[in-house]
């Protein structure tokens, strides 16, 4: 029996979180590659030339640090969709949770200064930097639980603009409106002494042969809390209290009969969602080193549904692949920009084939546009968010599954390739 | 603060209106809203004052004529606009879960504004309004023309649309919001329903947008911030139920006398300046927060029946 | 317990990889330097030595340096200077389509003109410049993003648009030895603490603040005065200035809504302007972006309110006397502003260059900021090459070396040397709308420096930016 991927003989089995050897052995590899990245660097592993085979690009400095951003969107990601995939509660409020784990962080992490600041170690401010926003969530979700539907996106969407006023104005914690305040930088210390254990922002040699830049340490520590998180919302996902979100997602009334606790179990979703929430806000404001209240809003909101509803609703596999997505697109819109760049300077190919939609000078005109402020049409950074905004609504529209829907069908199809069915 | 209250109500109310049209004959939320309204002004801008289209051909007509027909032609693309939308993008959701077809129109906001603010570039477009700065004195209190404009729309623009509700067409729609299948099936023709409703609701869109960028609102006319600052109406769709007509504007109004007043009391009276700046512009949203703690539908919503 | 067994397993395995990462093959590695900035930085004097020496000779035999003589020796360079290709890579970290955009733009614009014509006439001697422009979008993680990107990338900034966002990257230029230009005029960029790679220019929000409302009492009078500003370094730093102008003119300030406007909620406009409305102030000073300060404007003018208007830089725009706008004859009556360069076709031989640099663009005040400083960037660069060290902490370290840059009167000479008060830049033009002006601007007083900022001693910035 054993080695039959779609036979499950028991129970367990089915809620197993890796059901296949393939699947585990693919996973593990795939986690190899991810914590070997830091390493394609030139010179990681025992100074001088050597490094491991790899895409020595993915290693540069600001690749780590995209791919740093992309675990911490993922986190933020996991929790909205733990609240709208799993238990179908709608929350545009996500920004606002993530500000407040920041601002927490912020408060316990630094030093004190003029601005607020206790400064304790990482292992007190990064899991309150979860707790304070996962309490605020209970003490909110009252609100929340009595309206539904609709109404509840938009008391969601009101606790942003709520919060963004309190942001601004709080500016002994936040530092004010479009100034802002810098963040605890990410170093690991048993109390308030003076030398770290450990510097995740300092380039330097690790455990004596691993060479490793600055960007590298606090990927692979993101890449660790990523992991981590992941397993927690799979194990959630497949315990009782995820049984009981979903069934409170297909239909309310019909749970209630059935024994779940709405209320309970509403609020209880609220409260692991904003944890996720605060601990990537925290993490992306750590991430930047510095933050004004005016990032903690809509459009961050925006974007964390966005990478949910990409990816796919209710399906962690899909939620990384968004954060992936939504991370990684303009980076990559950027750099074929910048290759359409080269190329028109150079009268290249791919600026002949694109020369259509291209936009060179102030007489040319084209939808992209090259040389920002003096040709008309879209710069990188619009045509980034115009793709961002056709993308939301393709993906609803013909892909409500999202990427995970179109990952399934392709495994689906090669699984009885070469016959159709 | 009358003037204040009067031309943020207007401007409140008109979003709201043309929010509830979209929402009670379509159960679409529209989150497209505030882009259309900048929209609708920008097109309003650059027909009156950059192509002059049809000034160019009215000779030596009147300021305010000529402006009041680029007015028109803008309010007319704005509908075709309308149309081109929810035919691409919301069409082909009919019939799937509302929250799906909400987040369609998250992604429209966010493809709206990316194109208007590149056609509109980054300087603020005036909108040529004939109204100027000049004010109607009526002894005891100053108004300038343009509030008192926009309250007689706004006043007009109601009657009309609960007028058309009564009709024939107006009843159809109401059907269609109430269910979609059950509509098809007697016989009403859901999609033109769909257009039309969002032809109406981009209107009212642009007729706020422009009472939104013009004096006293904003003396620069319509710009890249303009479409964010009509987030601002949702308090007064919530207050008054997403799919109430009169509800919408006496949310409208209320929330626009609740945000001019907190605003006219704050700045005379230092002693609350620990609640910092901007706090007015969060009364609409405290208030919200308060009514549907009592009224989990708004004060004039319908209440939806909860079955298995 | 199988769990237990599973997590035993997945942690040797995970410490196998590790170990298995660490023994991994050595392959030969052929990219070296290109990758990392860290990495290159101590290395570049020995590899560049050998690769630049055969190539420096040819690019140097058809190529005149201007000023001083041709260095014979090698150049050393990192990252963003190729001698081979003969180019230099420079960033720009702009605002295009954020709140500032209509002003960056136009200074993107004027700092491309600039270096299209070096690059025309030699450039620094033979290589030519390009540059890198990043949309921020005035948005911190943004211009962190970028920055990052771009550091691998460039030799220098040319521009950094924005303080909290100039502060944010900060601590990373230091570490990588870059030069930026902050495009802000925030008072503590003369801050020795803070500018060690740094080059500030133009005088700061704060002395212009004296700088206006010193001319504004003098030629328009008035004793009472009305202070509100935006939030953030610019409008805190501006309405400090403000308030020490009025304390030493003795003038009595009737509303103080400092850093009270957002432009993001309207209902912060009709708040100020109510407030300064009823103050009756005779002077009012607004720092905000220009369609804040037109509302703010428009909403106290509508109840009848009268007075002499001022505010920091950018919140003028041309919009404001635009043939269709609303405020067009009043704020031509009531505003008072300043300009941190010579205006558009202005008097002085360096707006008359400008100008004709600019050639038949569209007329605007705006490009002549990014002639300035890339008029900065140019002589560092100049100043690197004949040092033979063009490395991104070479462009520092000549930089750094600058005494002074002359801007032949487009905009009011720099200096570089002595204390932090000796470098403070005192200097503005004050200019008031002119409907017949092409730009809508005139210039009154050119090259103004009123007695408060002449006597000012700056021991630190006016408003701190955390």
């Amino acid at each position: 029996m054993r080695g039959r991927p779609l036979l499950v003989t028991n129970y367990a089995d089915d809620q197993a979180m890796l059901k296949s050897t393939t699947q585990t052995v693919m996973a593990g590899l795939f986690l190899l590659f991810l914590v070997c990245i830091p390493l394609f660097a030139p010179g990681a592993i025992g100074g001088g030339e050597s490094r491991i085979p790899g895409p020595t690009f993915l290693a540069g400095a600001d690749w780590l640090k995209l791919l740093s951003e992309l675990g911490i969107f993922a986190m933020a990601a996991l929790g909205l969709n733990i609240l709208s995939g799993l238990a179908g509660q709608v929350s545009l409020g996500h920004a606002f949770f993530m500000g407040l784990g920041a601002y927490t962080a912020a408060v316990l992490g630094s030093g004190p200064g003029a601005l607020w600041g206790v400064g304790l170690p990482i292992w007190v401010w990064l899991p309150m930097a979860g707790l304070i926003p996962a309490a605020v969530g209970i003490v909110i979700s009252p609100t929340a639980v009595r309206v539904r539907g609709l109404y509840l996106a938009i008391v969601t969407l009101g606790l942003v603009f709520i919060g963004e006023y309190v942001w601004r104005n709080l500016d002994f914690i936040t530092g004010g409106s479009q100034s802002g305040r810098n963040f605890p930088a990410l170093q690991v210390r048993l109390w308030r002494e003076e030398e770290a254990l450990l510097d995740l922002e300092a380039s330097g040699t690790w455990l004596g042969f691993l060479n490793l830049s600055g960007e590298g340490k606090f990927y692979l520590f993101i890449l660790a809390l990523t992991v981590l998180f992941v397993i927690v919302a799979k194990n959630i996902q497949r315990s009782r209290v995820g049984r009981a979100f979903q069934a409170i997602r297909d239909r309310d009334v019909a749970a209630e009969i059935m024994g779940v606790d709405e209320f309970r179990y509403k609020t209880l979703a609220f409260a692991i969602s904003s944890f996720y929430a605060g601990v990537a806000g925290a993490l992306l404001a750590v991430e930047v080193g510095r933050t004004i209240p005016e990032q903690w809003d809509l459009l961050l909101s925006v974007e964390i549904i966005a990478i949910v509803l990409i990816g796919g609703a209710g399906s962690i596999s899909g939620v990384l692949m968004g954060s992936a997505f939504v991370v990684l697109l303009p980076r990559l819109v950027q750099d074929f920009g910048n290759l359409l760049q080269q190329s028109a300077a150079s009268g290249g190919v791919l600026a002949t084939i694109f020369d259509p939609i291209l936009s060179t000078g102030p007489g040319d005109f084209g939808v992209v546009n090259l040389s920002p402020g003096v040709a008309p049409g879209l710069g990188i950074l619009q045509l980034n968010t115009l793709i961002y905004g056709l993308l939301i609504i393709a993906f609803l529209i013909f892909e409500p599954l999202g990427l995970y829907g179109v990952w399934v069908r392709i495994r689906n199809y090669w699984k009885g390739w070469p016959f159709t069915y | 603060m009358l003037v204040d209250w009067l031309s943020l109500g207007s401007i409140y109310a008109l979003l709201a209106v043309g929010f509830v049209i979209i929402f009670k004959s379509t159960q679409v939320l529209n989150f497209a809203h505030g882009a259309l309204a900048a929209l609708g002004a920008f097109l309003v801008a650059s027909m009156a004052t950059i192509l002059q289209i049809p000034g160019r051909w009215m000779g030596s007509a009147p300021v305010w004529l000529k402006w009041t027909s680029s007015a028109l032609v803008a309010l007319a693309a704005a509908a075709l606009i309308g149309l081109i939308l929810e035919r691409l993008f919301i069409r082909p959701m009919l019939g799937e879960g509302l929250f799906s077809v909400a987040i369609v129109t998250l992604g429209l906001d966010i493809v709206i504004r990316t194109v208007s603010n590149d056609f509109m570039g980054t300087n603020p477009r005036p909108l040529g309004f004939p109204g100027g700065t000049a004010s109607l004195d009526l002894g005891w209190v100053v108004i300038p023309w343009n509030v008192v404009v926009s309250v007689i729309v706004t006043l007009v623009a109601v009657v009309l649309i609960a007028t058309f509700f009564l009709s024939r067409t107006g009843v159809a729609m109401r059907a269609t919001a109430f269910d979609q299948e059950a509509a098809r099936a007697q016989g009403i023709n859901v999609g033109r329903i769909f257009s039309l409703a969002w032809a109406i609701g981009s209107v009212m869109a642009a007729v706020a947008g422009i009472f939104l960028s013009v004096f006293p609102r904003r003396s620069t006319g319509v710009d890249t911030a303009t479409a964010f600052l009509a987030f601002a109406a949702f308090p007064a769709i919530i207050l008054g139920g997403l799919d109430s007509i009169v509800g919408a504007v006496v949310g409208g109004y209320a929330i626009g006398l609740a945000q001019a007043a907190v605003t006219e009391f704050l700045s005379n009276n230092p002693s609350f300046a620990f609640l910092g700046s901007g706090f007015g512009g969060v009364v609409p949203y405290v208030l919200m927060l308060l009514v549907l703690l009592i009224k989990p539908y708004g004060l004039f919503g319908t209440e939806e029946i909860r079955r298995v | 317990m199988r769990t237990i067994l599973k997590l035993v397993t997945l942690v040797t395995v995970l410490a196998m990889v590790l170990a298995a990462c660490g023994g991994g093959d050595d392959g030969p590695d052929d990219t070296t330097a290109e990758t990392t900035a860290e990495t290159t930085a101590e290395t570049t004097a020995e590899t560049t030595a050998e690769t630049t020496a055969e190539t420096t000779a040819e690019t140097m035999a058809d190529t005149t340096v201007a000023g001083g003589e041709a260095p014979s020796g090698d150049i050393a360079t990192d990252v963003g200077v190729d001698l081979e290709a003969g180019t230099i890579t420079i960033g720009m970290l702009s605002d295009l389509t954020g709140p500032f955009g209509p002003l960056v733009t136009a200074i993107v614009a004027g700092a491309e003109a600039y270096w299209a014509d070096v690059n025309a006439n030699g450039g620094i001697n033979g290589l030519t410049v390009n540059l890198e422009v990043r949309d921020t979008a005035y948005d911190i993680p943004t211009h962190v993003q970028f920055y990052e990107e771009l550091r691998t990338q460039v030799a220098a900034f040319g521009h950094s648009t924005g303080s909290p966002h100039t502060v944010a990257i900060n601590p990373q230029l230091q570490e990588d030895g870059i030069l930026a230009i902050p495009l802000t005029w925030y008072s503590g960029w003369t801050d020795p603490a803070i500018n060690a790679n740094l080059m500030h220019h133009g005088v700061p929000y704060c002395i212009e603040s004296m700088n206006l409302i010193e001319y504004v009492v003098n030629e328009r009078g008035g004793t009472t005065i009305a202070i509100a500003s935006l939030p953030g370094d610019y409008g805190l730093d501006s309405a400090a200035g403000a308030v020490i102008a009025a304390e030493e003119l003795g003038l009595e300030v009737v509303y103080d809504g400092t850093g009270q406007l957002n432009p993001t909620d309207e209902s912060t406009f009709t708040s100020v302007s109510n407030g300064i409305a009823e103050s009756g102030a005779e002077i009012v000073f607004v720092t905000a972006t220009p369609s804040v300060f037109a509302s703010v404007y428009g909403q106290a003018l509508q109840g009848g309110f009268e007075a002499t208007w001022t505010g920091a830089g950018p919140s003028w725009n041309v919009a404001f006397v635009a043939p269709d706008s609303a405020i067009r004859d009043a704020i031509a009556r009531d505003f008072v502003g300043n300009a941190y360069t010579d205006v558009w076709d202005g008097a002085s031989q360096g707006a008359q260059e400008a100008t004709a640099l600019m050639g038949d663009a569209e007329p605007t005040d705006n490009y002549n900021e990014g002639i300035v400083e890339s008029t900065i960037l140019h002589q560092a660069l100049l100043r690197a090459y004949e040092n033979g060290d063009m490395t991104q902490q070479g462009i520092l370290d000549a930089a750094k070396s600058l005494e002074a840059v002359s801007f032949n009167g487009l905009a009011p000479d720099e200096s570089y040397t002595g204390d932090a008060n000796a470098q403070l830049q005192r200097t503005g033009n004050i200019f008031v709308p002119n409907l017949d002006a092409v730009t809508g601007t005139e210039v009154v007083a050119a090259n103004y420096v009123s007695d408060l900022a002449e006597n000012y001693d700056f021991t630190e910035a006016c408003y701190t930016l955390e």
